[in-house]
């Protein structure tokens, strides 16, 4: 089989079967890539892995562009991007359209209000398990709680609170490494 | 659908650390495009229901209903842009930025700073969801709602300790909210 469409297939075999995106599709991706078409080996699936995570975007597509660009060219890049996105478009597309023929009246308004609800428990489950593995010392639990209140207040923008992060983070570590080094 | 194709774009190069920082930036952006807090919820709902990273349903979900396939195809594309730019800008360069301790600096910013983000995204939905209000601001007019309380008491009970498929949570909730329509 040409690469090209093994590349295609992997991605998009994990693509259908992973919920909620990120890295959860890597045991999929190891098992066909590592284990079943010899196309790379471990070391180097967990190397580009983590570094995906470090680049702004969809984890799982930079991961897709990585793995398919080492594996063969920007040819294999593009044919494992398409197939890490399509799933992800085409259902969530058909999944749209029929939210927007649904009617809402009578029971169904009460049916979605209790799913809007399930929806709020959502983002504070992701938000606990956020908080649990990244707060883990004063400075990160200042910077947490600050983006908390400066958005709930209204006083900062999302876009403005990523860019200082990003900064406040820079900071930190240049200092550290000043410490480090004295 | 130049606007949302920038939106997203925007969305995309801010999107560091992964879906949930990303959907703070959604949940202001879709704002200004006119979505109201209940389609927001009703996205964060279906995308537990779709596989998918959160970002390109988020993207297809708001082309679709601003301006149908070719609004979603722009979005999704904008959105998927970062990816396409970076990779093989690194790859090319890999040698010469071997040691890339900013970027990892810049992650250990941006994600307490996502924790809390999404926090007051979740807050937002708690208000309407539970107090019927959009915002602080609209305290006074407040009114508690049993039902959706106990909706969100247990399934963040069972997302958070128990990490139960988010189909059957959903699915949990559409019953338990039918069967307080016909109490």
């Amino acid at each position: 089989m040409h690469k090209n469409w093994i590349l295609f297939k992997v991605y998009l075999t994990a693509g259908t079967f992973t919920f909620s995106g990120g890295m959860a599709m890597l045991p999929m991706i190891e098992r066909q890539l590592v284990n079943q078409y010899h196309l790379i080996d471990r070391d180097t699936l967990y190397e580009y892995t983590t570094l995906s995570q470090t680049f702004p975007g969809v984890i799982a597509l930079t991961n897709a562009c990585f793995l398919g660009k080492k594996i063969n060219g920007t040819k294999g890049m593009i044919a494992a991007g398409i197939g890490a996105i399509l799933p992800a478009f085409v259902l969530m597309l058909a999944a749209t359209i029929a939210y927007q023929l649904i009617p809402q009246k009578g029971v169904i308004i009460s049916i979605m209000a209790a799913i809007r609800a399930a929806s709020a428990a959502f983002l504070f489950s992701a938000a606990y398990s956020l908080a649990r593995y990244n707060l883990r010392d004063a400075a990160s639990i200042l910077l947490a709680l600050a983006c908390f209140l400066l958005t709930v207040f209204n006083l900062a923008s999302a876009p403005t609170l990523i860019v200082a992060a990003a900064v406040v983070g820079i900071l930190l570590s240049v200092t550290k490494r000043r410490a480090a080094k004295a | 659908m130049i606007t949302i194709f920038l939106t997203f774009l925007k969305i995309g190069f801010l999107g560091f650390g992964g879906g949930y920082a990303m959907l703070s930036l959604i949940f202001q952006e879709s704002e200004t495009l006119g979505m109201t807090v209940q389609q927001f919820a009703d996205l964060n709902a279906l995308d537990g229901l779709i596989p998918g990273p959160i970002a390109i349903n988020s993207a297809t979900y708001l082309g679709q209903l601003y301006g149908g396939f070719w609004t979603a195809l722009a979005a999704t594309a904008a959105v998927c842009v970062p990816s396409l730019v970076f990779v093989p800008l690194y790859m090319h360069f890999e040698q010469r930025i071997n040691d890339n301790w900013f970027l990892t600096a810049i992650l250990d910013g941006i994600k307490p700073a996502s924790a809390g983000l999404i926090l007051a995204v979740a807050l937002s939905l708690m208000l309407l969801t539970v107090f019927g209000i959009n915002g602080l601001g609209a305290w006074r007019s407040a009114h508690l709602d049993w039902s959706s309380l106990l909706v969100l008491g247990v399934v963040f009970f069972l997302d958070a300790k128990y990490h139960v498929n988010p189909v059957w949570l959903i699915l949990l909730a559409g019953v338990i909210g039918a069967v307080v329509y016909y109490l």
